[in-house]
């Protein structure tokens, strides 16, 4: 989610009108904008957009527009976009394009001297687009130009990296492409969306020089606007044909809003494009659709007339026209989010405002319940609490040195876990396989509360499984501690004794050999001949491991095995 | 009859007849340990409980500086200062024509080398030694005043500590220089400060050790009660002849650790009842999940910025899983490919059905409703998760590594726009007992409308307490559903927090047992 930035004064020159604070909060909703910061010293303003199908409005203009068309009742047009004349201009795209970066939009904007401030915004949104909408400028990048200095016909098309030179911004003298793709800071930033490009892309004009190696640097000379120039060239490459388009025309629809005249310019493709191999850009990429009036009014749950519809979607920049019982919409040039007639929906209702609309109680009647898992879960948290242990809440990603190496856990013992790719930290890398060591990360932290710990957590741990879909099956287990000076297994026997008794639960403990345990001190808990979990004291050298000197007792079940098929068929005779 | 001593502690009433004796003259602690031959830990727990029944008060408070001998100390009583015993030494060897070098003197072990050298370097200032070329120690025959005064000091310190100040200035810059301050070193002096209380009795008191005084003398004392009711007094009935002592009930009682839940947990389990009363239905899922189901089903395109909101954690082993269910992975495929049936124009993209398979760790509790969607669930229905999620974040005060999502779905025929807003009305009623609430458009890429509710929190003031929407039918369609369904998020974490007393989300998963044991909050 994008957050812009400009001075109050920027939005009311584009708005026609003063935005006082009060006023500003009730237009945000239109744009879905949160207002994150104002300088009120400066007038600065920071305001974050959520909608990430709307770069239209990651921009002062495209924010200001919205509003103004809600206040003004209707969108203005912006003419540009429907061609009448041929350009005199042209892009003329080389041979292969299609297999490297296959698109480009192009305008001209002149008759408006750029300021300081004009830049600094052309900039911001080139950046917002090219990095959020565009992917970091892999589908989408976005260059700027000094018009007069380019003879037309630009062309687009491929090079070997190391035939063309030119001076790339931010440096003095002319480099190959491919010393650029190697040693220039943009080059090594985005260098890798042509990695593997046996020929790169480059805009030349007719004299042969260069306007930019796209999508990675501008020449320092064509490609370096400065405050002062009144006429301008922009262009969008990418590899998606609809969002070059629609990105060009937010950048013509901004320069017409700034007061410069847009001047469209004539694609030629060797290939075809979804408008065929001749497109003059900017140019509108909506079909009008037909939404009946039903599906609007059944998402709402509000019967309106379709004049009742064609207002809210016009003063929301929709084109309109209606029928009896549908109307026909057309998004402007500058948005391309319709996908549904649920779209067409939401922004009725944000054209209407949200406020507007009565809250009506779901009144169907459901039965609501707790999962069996969780009911036992909820069970075995009272048996526990009852018998003095103080439940516990931890986070499930640790570390395998935690899980594994202090718990001095063999193969023989499982000692398997699934592990995070791309680790952020090695404190958690890892999803907990059991809750014992959650317990022990809190004994080794409390030393000085006071004895004895009874600690006990119910909780979610990740069991690799080969036999599964995914390699590893999610179950929920419960784990008790005991710490005290004297501390042992029959404290702990005693604890799981109780509870299975309550739980209905025949029960065995079989000797077992592992290694978190001390020799000829712990069980597999068997219920119904099936091991459900392990009880015994710890290893003194697992204590040492993690620097506990207490003598510490544990046992950890898994509760699926307590639930549904899995726990049925057990004794409800025991005692 | 009530008696004085009925509500006195045995300690109490003893310490009362201590400073009776002095009459209206305050005592130390000194003398009233003296008096009451009782032991420091005792006189200072009965003192505290007298001062807090105001029976007693401090009359002065003195600081008082004092000195006396270490262990080292008493050893120099046998051996003499180091000073001294090396004069002495010098002056036998001398006398028997063995003249003592450096090293035999050292060498001697009864003091350590350091002190040695000190005491070499200190006699030959002062001239009661010299060293001769051959590395000898001789004595010159003057006397070394130092000698003679550390023998003066020790002397006087032999019986008891005496105060700092009863003591000459050159005296006391020598008994500072060779005294211990704190730790283990070797002096000979140890220089403590003490403060020294003196006590008298109120008015109440002097009435209560003489309504003690009186009762002690006609038997009817404390001395003879008994504290503690036992099985054979019951069996033999010796209760009846008995007097038990009266506690002091207003002290505070021993601590113990309860057996409890975990506060957080608390407030989880009052958010679970709420749901449930209100008709959810619990729902379950994956800590390990697909691509597909955590963000594909959602409609979240592969290869769109809406994907980037969500930074995940990736599996290491395996990387993908083995299948993801049709008709489920082909209707999902079509939907944002090009829409499917569920007249969309779709994304318009090649869907990875490769990527679909990618293992994760569950970013978002929505998973588990998309899973849901896709297991026939009932209509009209509510389900709900508590799901435990995982965002690819730098842990901080805000951000936990993996945190508790409450989020759900409703289905239903009657589901549209206005019922979703009647049920965020109702979520921020029951969950936040907010009274004003506002609603706000939102973006998530599985929802539209889409809405943000916000409520003004008693503590918070006006937070974020949700997201919702209603599920796009490139989400629902594909799963087999056709009746409108509204998605829910609630963020709870920050109203856990407010009724905790916490400020660092990580706290609600503390591993320091004693800040859980001290954790209360206002709910449930």
């Amino acid at each position: 989610m994008p957050t812009i930035s400009f001075l109050r004064k920027d939005l009311e020159r584009f708005l026609g009108r003063a935005a006082a604070p009060e006023q500003l909060e009730s237009w945000l909703p239109l744009v879905k904008g949160e207002l994150k910061d104002v300088n009120a010293a400066t007038g600065e303003m920071r305001i974050e957009l959520q909608d990430s199908n709307r770069p239209d409005l990651w921009s002062v203009e495209g924010i200001a527009r919205q509003i103004r068309i809600k206040a003004e009742g209707a969108p203005r047009a912006y003419p540009f976009v429907q061609r009448k004349t041929r350009p005199a201009r042209r892009v003329v795209v080389g041979n292969g394009m299609d297999k490297v970066r296959p698109f480009v939009a192009a305008c001209a904007a002149t008759g408006m001297p750029v300021t300081e401030e004009d830049l600094a915004h052309l900039i911001q949104t080139q950046e917002k687009l090219a990095d959020g909408y565009g992917h970091r400028r892999r589908t989408v990048s976005v260059g700027l130009y000094r018009l007069p200095r380019i003879q037309f016909p630009v062309t687009y098309e491929l090079v070997k990296p190391t035939e063309a030179r030119f001076t790339p911004l931010g440096f003095s003298e002319p480099m190959t492409l491919k010393d650029i793709l190697a040693a220039h800071p943009k080059g090594i930033e985005y260098g890798s969306i042509l990695a593997g490009q046996p020929l790169l892309p480059l805009l030349r004009d007719k004299a042969g020089e260069v306007l930019s190696l796209p999508p990675i640097i501008n020449s320092a000379d064509i490609g370096q606007v400065e405050p002062g120039d009144s006429e301008l060239f922009v262009e969008v490459t990418g590899t998606d044909a609809h969002m070059v388009l629609l990105t060009l025309n937010i950048f013509a629809v901004n320069f017409a809003d700034r007061g410069a005249a847009v001047e469209p310019v004539e694609i030629q493709y060797p290939y075809d494009t979804p408008w065929g191999t001749s497109v003059a850009t900017p140019r509108d990429i909506n079909d009008a659709q037909r939404v009946p009036l039903k599906s609007i009014e059944d998402a709402l749950g509000l019967a309106m007339d379709a004049d009742m519809a064609r207002d809210a979607l016009r003063s929301y920049g929709y084109d309109v026209t209606t029928a009896r019982d549908a109307l026909t919409v057309r998004l402007p040039c500058y948005r391309h989010d319709l996908m549904h007639p649920v779209d067409v929906a939401e922004d009725v209702a944000i054209s209407r405002g949200y406020d507007s609309f009565t809250p009506v109680m779901p009144a169907h009647f459901t039965v609501g319940a707790l999962s069996e898992i969780e009911r036992m879960s909820d069970h075995l948290r009272d048996h526990m609490i009852g018998q003095g242990f103080q439940e516990m809440c931890s986070n499930i990603l640790m570390s395998r040195e935690e899980l594994v190496e202090r718990m001095r856990l063999t193969p023989a013992d499982g000692d398997r876990v699934v592990e995070v790719d791309n680790v952020m930290s090695q404190s958690f890398s890892c999803l907990r396989s059991w809750i014992v060591p959650s317990l022990l990360r809190i004994e080794a932290a409390s030393p000085r509360a006071f004895y004895p710990h009874r600690l006990f957590e119910i909780g979610e741990v990740e069991r690799p499984d080969a036999g599964t879909v995914t390699g590893s099956r999610t179950r929920t287990r419960l784990a008790s501690l005991i710490a005290h000076p004297h501390a042992n297994f029959s404290e702990t026997h005693t604890c799981l004794d109780v509870l299975m008794f309550y739980l209905m639960r025949d029960y065995a403990l079989e000797p077992v050999d592992h290694n978190s345990f001390m020799e000829g001190r712990a069980g597999t808990i068997l219920c119904n001949g099936h091991p459900i979990g392990l009880i015994g004291e710890l290893h003194p050298a697992v204590l040492e491991n993690w620097g506990i000197s207490m003598p510490v007792s544990v046992f950890e079940i898994e509760v699926d095995s307590l639930c549904g098929e899995e726990g049925a068929g057990s004794s409800s005779t025991s005692g | 009859m009530n008696s004085a001593s009925d509500s006195l502690h045995p300690l109490e009433i003893t310490l009362l007849a201590a400073l009776g004796q002095s009459a209206d003259a305050p005592s130390s602690d000194d003398e009233l340990r003296e008096r009451s031959q009782l032991a420091p830990s005792q006189i200072s727990m009965a003192l505290g409980w007298l001062q807090a029944k105001t029976l007693i008060r401090v009359h002065a408070e003195t600081v008082t500086v004092w000195v006396g001998l270490t262990e080292v100390g008493r050893g120099y009583l046998v051996t003499g200062s180091p000073p001294e015993w090396l004069v002495q030494r010098c002056r036998q060897g001398a006398h028997e024509g063995r003249p003592l070098t450096v090293q035999t003197l050292q060498d001697a072990d009864t003091f350590p080398p350091s002190d040695i050298s000190r005491a070499i370097g200190l006699l030959k200032q002062e001239g009661a030694i010299r060293l001769t070329a051959g590395g000898h120690v001789e004595p010159t025959g003057a006397a070394s005043p130092t000698a003679e005064r550390f023998a003066a000091l020790l002397n006087q310190l032999r019986e008891r500590r005496r105060e700092l100040p009863s003591f000459a200035p050159d005296e006391q810059t020598l008994l500072r220089q060779y005294a211990v301050k704190r730790g283990s070193a070797q002096k000979p002096f140890r220089i403590e400060e003490r403060i020294r209380r003196e006590y008298v009795l109120t008015e109440d008191g002097k009435a209560a050790a003489q309504r003690c005084r009186a009762e002690a003398a006609d038997g009817r004392g404390a001395v003879n009660d008994v504290a503690q009711l036992t099985p054979a007094m019951l069996k033999d009935g010796s209760w009846r002849g008995a007097r038990f002592r009266k506690y002091t009930i207003s002290l505070r009682p021993p601590r113990v650790a309860p057996g409890r839940r975990h506060p957080y947990r608390a407030f989880l389990d009052l958010v679970k009842h709420q749901l449930v009363g209100m008709g959810f239905r619990e729902m379950r899922g994956p800590l390990v999940e697909t691509e597909f189901w955590n963000m594909d089903a959602l409609f979240m395109p592969q290869f769109h910025p809406a994907r980037a909101i969500h930074d995940v954690y990736f599996v290491k082993t395996p990387t993908h899983a083995a299948r993801i269910d049709e008709p489920f992975l082909s209707s999902v495929a079509a939907a944002h490919e090009h829409g499917g049936d569920t007249g969309s124009r779709g994304w318009g993209y090649r869907y990875d059905a490769e990527r679909a398979r990618r293992l994760i760790l569950r970013s978002q509790g929505t998973a588990v409703s998309a899973r849901t969607l896709a297991s026939k669930p009932l209509v009209p229905g509510k389900y709900f998760s508590m799901a435990r999620c995982f965002r690819y974040d730098q842990v901080d005060a805000t951000h936990a590594t993996d945190f508790f999502q409450v989020e759900g779905i409703v289905l239903g025929d009657e589901i549209h726009f206005r019922t979703l807003l009647g049920l965020l009305t109702l979520f921020a009623e029951e969950m936040a007992q907010a009274k004003e609430r506002a609603f706000l458009p939102a973006y998530f890429p599985f929802t539209e409308p889409s809405v943000e509710l916000h409520v003004r929190h008693a503590q918070l003031g006006w937070m974020e307490l949700g997201g919702a929407g209603l599920l796009r039918p490139e989400v629902t369609r594909p799963l087999g559903v056709t009746a409108p369904v509204i998605a829910w998020g609630l963020g709870l974490d920050r109203m856990a927090m407010v009724a905790l007393g916490l400020h660092d989300i990580r706290d609600l998963f503390s591993t320091d047992l004693e800040k859980i044991r001290a954790l209360r909050g206002r709910f449930a």
